[in-house]
């Protein structure tokens, strides 16, 4: 199992688009995904899941990965993150 | 509810399609607001999963047959989004858990479930995602429709009733394909879209009958009397009787009536025509004597349950149609928006005024030109048969645009070795205030024009049909849409083109008169009224209906017309 912390870049913060593109992706790979955020823990493959962190502009994320593909995964996630999901601040 | 009170009921509706029917009440309960739980027993349990499976998957490609031609990634996102929703594993379990571990039904463990996130997401605080809520609560009602919608297709008997707060056109001509007989809406006018599909199919209709869903019992057997507007529950046996001898003796008077000659009294030709939107409607065509097909909707082809959208089922539907009927078929391009686009992601503040129709097309390019390439291969087949007809016409370049992308597809099928038709005449719709008040100006870029009353009335008096507070304000003969129509006429004559109607107006005996009055001379409308409407033209002058229609255009109401009209008749 890995763990990283990292902070949401995009204005918007984590909203309904970006949380289908990280659930997307997410899903793409063997590993089970959860990220912790303020003392909540949830299941990273679902998009309701992550909605419900709310997690807005600035918001610190610790993100879990555990299975045989899990330094792959972070990777992804990170970049994708990082590239704020490829989309320009609305 | 009144089950305890086995007395006899009647439920008051307005007439929407006429016809008796007798049959047990399917009840189709939309409302999706108040969901209870429902127990459910042990071995119900994989049942209830598997509908919740079925429905998923259902959800997720009406979502893809949606995004078709949607390239931009705004919308796109928006469709990733709700399929991601629908598809999410934590919603999943949660709602395996409730039917498997507290034996509830899935309807409720859909509610339940996604009731659940929605307080979540409400307590969060943050503006941007109670916006989200919203989504939420939608995907929520159509995961439960969907559940539910399932249960009832499955199981209706012959000759069945459908109750129904309002039902989609894709799902009433399914159940009419399962033997369904007539049809009561709770909601909308009688120009709701379900409506005009149920008389088309000859199927007795009432709309607007207050909480008949809520008092029919499902598997009781009802009288549906759609001539008088009324739905009788729990009826006597002496009713129940009477009913019966009406029907059969309805039965045998309606094959008596054959059409005869397509003249006025004094010897005007006319032509009577039917709209249909389905292979099914086929048989009423002939039978009730129409001359070929005024308008063939297409719409049908691109949204429910029978998506047909690639160019070669479009060619084979198109092949169909044309080789099924005797005259000519004037097939209408692809209407898209308005009511008949009610699962479109990007919800417009006016969808009516909005993104519909030609404009559509015209941004959705990939659509428009395999509609055209099948459209135009059949004609090819069928030389002199065919027309195209464009909705929603507003500007003159919409026009010009389309003739352009048609001699495109045809150059494209001629170098590929496909025969076609070089003369297909191309007509546009008369359904924006606009096209009738500059007719001569559009009438010369065309080679005919098609009134589309229904339309014309909703942007003349400024009233969505399919609103039931309002629906006694769309009055379809009013006599500002008869002088629209006229100006179109004129417009028309002078460019040297024919016009016809394809609303419900054509085939209402008031509507008919006074269009025949104002020179239309080619009358398009659902298949059961051709015979209604010919005995009417054909028992008068054509004198006289210049007549009522001169007085018509004058006239200051709907009222005042229809007293006019039981004097001259």
């Amino acid at each position: 199992m890995i763990k990283k912390k990292i902070t949401i870049k995009n204005s918007a913060g984590l909203h309904a688009r970006p949380s289908a593109q990280l659930v997307k992706l997410a899903s793409k790979f063997e590993s089970d995904f959860y990220i912790h955020s303020y003392g909540y823990r949830v299941n990273g493959k679902s998009i309701l899941g992550v909605m419900t962190l709310a997690a807005e502009h600035g918001a610190e994320l610790e993100l879990e990965l555990d299975g045989s593909d899990e330094e792959d995964a972070l990777e992804a996630i990170v970049d994708a993150i990082d590239n704020k999901f490829g989309m320009a601040d609305e | 509810m009144n089950t305890s009170t086995k007395q006899q009921f009647t439920i008051e509706g307005k007439r929407a399609a006429p016809g008796i029917a007798i049959g047990e009440a399917v009840v189709i309960s939309s409302e999706s607001k108040t969901v209870t739980p429902a127990s459910i027993k042990q071995k119900e349990v994989a049942d209830h999963k598997e509908r919740f499976n079925e429905a998923k998957l259902s959800l997720v490609a009406q979502l893809e047959e949606m995004s078709i031609g949607l390239s931009d990634a705004a919308t796109a996102g928006i469709i990733d989004t709700q399929s991601e929703i629908i598809k999410d594993p934590e919603l999943e379990k949660s709602v395996f858990d409730i039917i498997e571990n507290k034996l509830l039904s899935v309807d409720f463990a859909v509610y339940q479930t996604y009731c659940t996130f929605i307080e979540k997401l409400k307590e969060s605080g943050s503006e941007l995602f109670r916006q989200r809520i919203i989504d939420l609560e939608d995907i929520r009602d159509r995961f439960i429709a969907e559940v539910c919608d399932q249960k009832s297709v499955r199981s209706i008997k012959k000759g069945s009733v459908i109750i129904a707060r309002e039902i989609s056109p894709t799902d009433l001509v399914a159940f009419y394909e399962d033997g369904a007989s007539g049809l009561v809406m709770e909601k909308g006018g009688t120009t709701a879209h379900a409506a005009i599909i149920a008389k088309s199919l000859g199927m007795p209709c009432i709309v607007n009958a207050k909480r008949a869903s809520k008092e029919a019992v499902k598997g009781e057997q009802v009288i549906l009397n759609a001539d008088e507007g009324a739905l009788i529950l729990r009826p006597s046996k002496e009713t129940l009787n009477g009913f019966k001898k009406r029907l059969k003796a309805q039965k045998v008077a309606a094959k008596k009536k054959c059409a005869e000659g397509f003249e006025t009294k004094d010897g005007v030709p006319y032509k009577l025509l039917a709209n249909i939107e389905f292979e099914a409607e086929l048989n009423n065509v002939g039978e009730n004597g129409a001359q070929g097909i005024g308008l063939l909707r297409t719409e049908g082809l691109l949204f429910g349950k029978r998506v047909r959208k690639s160019t070669e089922e479009q060619e084979a539907f198109y092949e169909q149609i044309v080789s099924g009927t005797e005259g000519p078929v004037t097939i209408r391009l692809f209407d898209i928006g308005g009511d008949k686009n009610a699962r479109r992601p990007q919800k417009e503040a006016n969808p009516f005024l909005g993104w519909r129709g030609i404009r559509l097309l015209l941004d959705e390019k990939k659509l428009l030109r395999s509609q055209l390439q099948a459209i135009l291969t059949v004609a090819g087949k069928y030389p002199g048969k065919v027309k195209i007809l464009v909705p929603m016409v507003s500007v003159i370049d919409e026009v010009r645009q389309i003739r352009n992308e048609i001699e495109k597809v045809q150059g494209a099928l001629l170098s590929s070795g496909v025969d076609i038709d070089e003369e297909i005449p191309l007509g546009l719709m008369v359904e924006v205030p606009s096209v009738a008040i500059s007719a001569y100006q559009f009438a010369r870029e065309v080679d005919f024009m098609s009134i589309g009353s229904n339309d014309l009335t909703q942007y003349t008096l400024a009233v969505d049909r399919g609103n039931e507070r309002i629906h006694t304000l769309f009055q379809h003969y009013h006599p500002s849409v008869l002088k629209l129509a006229e100006m179109t006429v004129k417009g028309a004559r002078k460019a040297d083109i024919e016009v016809s109607v394809c609303g419900e107006l054509a085939g209402d005996e008031i509507g008919a008169a006074c269009l025949f009055g104002l020179g239309i001379r080619e009358l398009s409308m659902v298949p059961s009224s051709v015979s209604t409407i010919n005995e009417l033209l054909s028992s008068h002058s054509s004198e006289d209906f210049s007549r009522l229609a001169n007085k018509a255009i004058e006239l200051s109401s709907s009222e005042e017309l229809e007293q006019f009209y039981e004097e001259w008749k």
